[in-house]
Parts: C-alpha cells; structure tokens; sequence
C-alpha cells in the first residue's frame, strides 16, 4: 500500500510540473512604429504585467535604433544618419556610439560580403527609390533610371570615404555627393542590440521579428525551439520548410513584396551593387547566424550573387547557414542547414 | 515468490490510465483549439472572425472602411483591397497558418492568424516576412 500511494504522489507531481511549464504564458505584441515595418514581440512570460514591461522596454530602445538610423527624417535634437548625409563634404557629425557602432559594423560587413552589402551606395539607392515611388504613385507613368545616371552615382560609393572618429564619436562623409543607405543592415542589428539587452535583464523565451529579421533569445519553456516558417514567395499553398530555432537569428530578404511595374515586369527594391539595378538570382534568400546583424547583411550580399558563390560565401562563416528559392521555385540549401529543419 | 505482483500491475494500470487522460486534456487544450484571424487597428484588437465560415465573405472594419478583407470558403482570409499606395498589405496574399500575419502599414492595421485558446507545439511562432 505504501508503495503504491508513494508512486501516486510522483504522478501527482509530474503532472503538476509538467502542465504548468514553469508558471509562463504566452503573450504577443506587435508595433508599427519602428523601421517603417512590422515589429512583432512574443515572450513567456508570468504574467501580463511583466510581459509589458518586457515590451515597452523593447519598443522603446527600437524606436530610439529608429530615429537614429533614419535616412529621410529629422529628429529634434537627434543627429542621426539623415544628419550625416546632409553634412557630407561639409564637416564630421557629432553622433551616439549606436551610431558608430552601426558603421563599424557595416564597414566590416562590406568586407565580409565582398562588397555586396555596401551602406555607401546611398546615392545609387536613393535613384532607384525616387523612381520606385513614382511609379507606385504613378503606375501609368513608371520609369526605369537611366544606367547613366547610376553609373554616375556609382562612382560616388566608396565606403573607404566614411571617416568613423571613434574618440571623438565623430562621421565624416569624405565625398560630398556620397550618402550612406543603412537599410540592409539597420533592422538585424538593432535586433541584435535589444537582444543582448533583454538576455542581459535575465529574460528567456523570447523571440523578436523586426519586419522578417528574427531573433530568437533562449528557447520555449521547457527548453523546445521555436518554429519558424520561411514565406513562400508564390503564394500557391506550396508548403514550405520550417526551421527549429533557439539562440540563433534567420532573415530572409525577398524580391517578391517590395516592387513596382513597369512595361509589365516588376523591379524590386535590392539593388546589386556591381549591376546597379535589381539582383536577378533568387525570389528570396534566408540566412541563419549567430548574429542578427550578420545574417541581415548577408541576406541582401547573397542575394547579389550566384548560388554557388553564395554557398561558398556562407560556408566560409562558421555557424552561418542559407536557403535559397529560385526563381523555378526549386529550394536549395547550404551544408550545415538541414540541421534546422523540422523532423 | 510471484515475479509480478498484483500492486505491480495496479501501479501500471494507473500509470497508463492517468497518462492517456493527461495526454488527452493537453490535446483539447491545444490542438483542438479553433483558428481565427484577428484584427488590430492602431495595436488595439477590433475583430476577431472564425476561419470555419465555410463561405466566401468580404467586410471592413468601420475604423477603416476603405480597407476590405477577404474570408474565403476554404479558410483561408486576406487584405483583398485597401487604398494604401504601396498595397504591401494585399500583395501579403491569402492567410490560414496559425503564426501568419499581415500589415497595412499606412492604415495602421494588422491581420494575424492566431488559435483562439492557447497554443499548439507544432504551430507556427512565426512566419519570416508574414
């Protein structure tokens, strides 16, 4: 009998600890504030006041990662990339360490993705979104930039003349008809940023999505990844692959949401650098890293470049991983990346 | 001696027994749970419909009467027009997977797929650029 009521006080218990998965709920909150792109918070949490506190706490560092990294607005008080970009030529900027930071980075990312991920091609994006915005406002009337015109501005790019003062957390445009463009780096590593932020407040179980760049920070309760399904591109109902993800950020950049028409054919918004009008290669390419910020340069370099060179690229970075979808439609993969992939 | 004891096979009896009821509560608790969409005007929740309709529907939210959503027979639903000027939101295509969602940023709304109680291990937490 003894022994019976002792094994019937372990059920008891495992049952308890078991449904519970430690006391956490799961909770959700998504901003349209920050990055002109949906950001998406999901945590478990105690309750609901700590995952608001979690939240706000997150909301805000990104919209202060926002106001700085902004390209088109001002910010009273703020001196921000848009600030750098007004002064090029002129005399260096006096600006946060964020903003040095992001430029280390990117400078680093320049060599890491020979090139394809360039923040000094400003003056080449900023044609091709001038005449992207026309041709979505007028659909009728949509144009294409001339290749002169953007050779010109090509030569204008050389991100050797970003002149980073770290002392004196000063930037200096060496060019005056330079300007920096921090789209494909700026959501992963302010993603970055919080994340080691929030891990340093003690949270787990975690994951942020920044307009597709997500980050994972610990695990689920009870120490399950989380899910992460990659967009089908089509659209057809094809399934696509899911990965199971804990401590690791994936991005995806893709052609097939941002775009405008012209003459019936679509021009999307990632601009190869060397070609200096919309990659060609892929429909979309995700990048698996340790590092958010890595992985969002990454996204849009190989997405610049042929498969087998991308491969090679994303093979030579120890924990990085990609899958690509081609414009058939057919889904390749980097060497290590089906270790992602849900069973 | 006996090998098995009759306590023994009581033991196993209720250790089975209470793992197929367990088992089966953490099934209705999770996997059972119906899908909807739920949509959110300025981060505030302003409607949540049932995929289940099993018929075609179009509607807006009185927020935005502009922006029209598409619920489809099959279960699936959509930004079907919204006079936005980039239409990212319509271009998003058809939602039916529990972790998919779409924004139209310039009307401050957001659609989202989501189970109405709970969540399942095998649902999706998120899908990248959904």
């Amino acid at each position: 009998m003894k022994k019976l009521l002792s094994m019937l006080i372990i059920l008891i218990l495992v049952f308890t600890f078991s449904s519970c998965a430690d006391g956490k709920k799961r909770y959700e909150a998504e901003s349209l504030q920050v990055f002109d792109t949906v950001t998406k918070i999901i945590a478990y949490s105690k309750n609901k006041s700590e995952f608001t506190e979690l939240s706000e706490f997150v909301f805000d560092i990104l919209n202060e990662y926002h106001k700085l990294y902004d390209i088109y607005h001002d910010y009273h008080g703020i001196n921000n990339i848009k600030t750098i970009n007004d002064n090029a030529g002129k005399s260096p900027v006096k600006v946060d360490k964020k903003i040095i930071d992001l430029l280390l980075f990117s400078k680093n990312a320049y060599t890491k993705t020979r090139g394809k991920c360039n923040v000094a091609l400003g003056s080449v994006l900023k044609i091709w979104h001038k005449y992207r915005e026309s041709g979505i406002d007028d659909p009728q009337n949509a144009k294409l930039p001339d290749l002169g015109s953007l050779r010109k501005a090509a030569s204008h790019t050389d991100i050797g003349k970003i002149i980073i003062d770290e002392k004196k957390s000063t930037v200096f445009l060496a060019d005056p008809k330079m300007s920096l463009d921090v789209g494909a780096v700026a959501k992963g590593f302010a993603a970055e940023c919080v994340a080691q932020e929030i891990a340093l407040r003690g949270y787990t179980s975690v994951l942020i999505s920044i307009g597709g760049n997500v980050i994972a920070i610990g695990a689920k309760p009870g120490g399950s990844f989380w899910n992460v399904g990659i967009e089908n591109p089509d659209n057809d109902g094809k399934e696509m692959p899911t990965l199971q993800l804990k401590d690791k950020s994936v991005v995806t950049s893709g052609v097939y949401q941002r775009y405008y028409t012209v003459n019936g054919k679509q021009y999307h918004h990632i601009i190869d650098p060397e070609a200096l009008m919309p990659s060609t290669y892929f429909k979309s390419v995700t990048v698996v890293s340790d590092d958010s910020g890595l992985a969002d340069a990454l996204s849009t370099a190989v997405m610049c470049m042929p498969y087998e060179q991308g491969k090679e690229l994303i093979d030579s970075i120890s924990g990085t991983d990609a899958v690509w979808v081609l414009p058939d439609s057919n889904i390749l993969y980097s060497d290590n990346f089906k270790q992602y992939l849900k069973k | 001696m006996k090998f098995i004891k009759k306590i023994d096979i009581l033991i196993i009896a209720i250790i089975l027994l209470s793992s197929l009821i367990f088992w089966g509560i953490n099934r209705l608790n999770t996997t059972a749970s119906p899908v909807v969409a739920e949509i959110y005007y300025k981060s505030k929740l302003v409607k949540t419909i049932s995929l289940n309709n099993k018929k075609d529907i179009t509607f807006s939210i009185p927020q935005k009467p502009n922006v029209i959503f598409h619920l489809y027979a099959d279960g699936s639903i959509r930004f079907e027009k919204s006079d936005c000027r980039d239409k990212i939101c319509v271009r998003s295509g058809k939602l039916n997977i529990v972790g998919e969602s779409a924004a139209c940023l310039p009307n401050e709304i957001i659609l989202k797929i989501v189970r109405k109680k709970g969540d399942s291990p095998d649902d999706l937490d998120i899908i990248l650029g959904k």
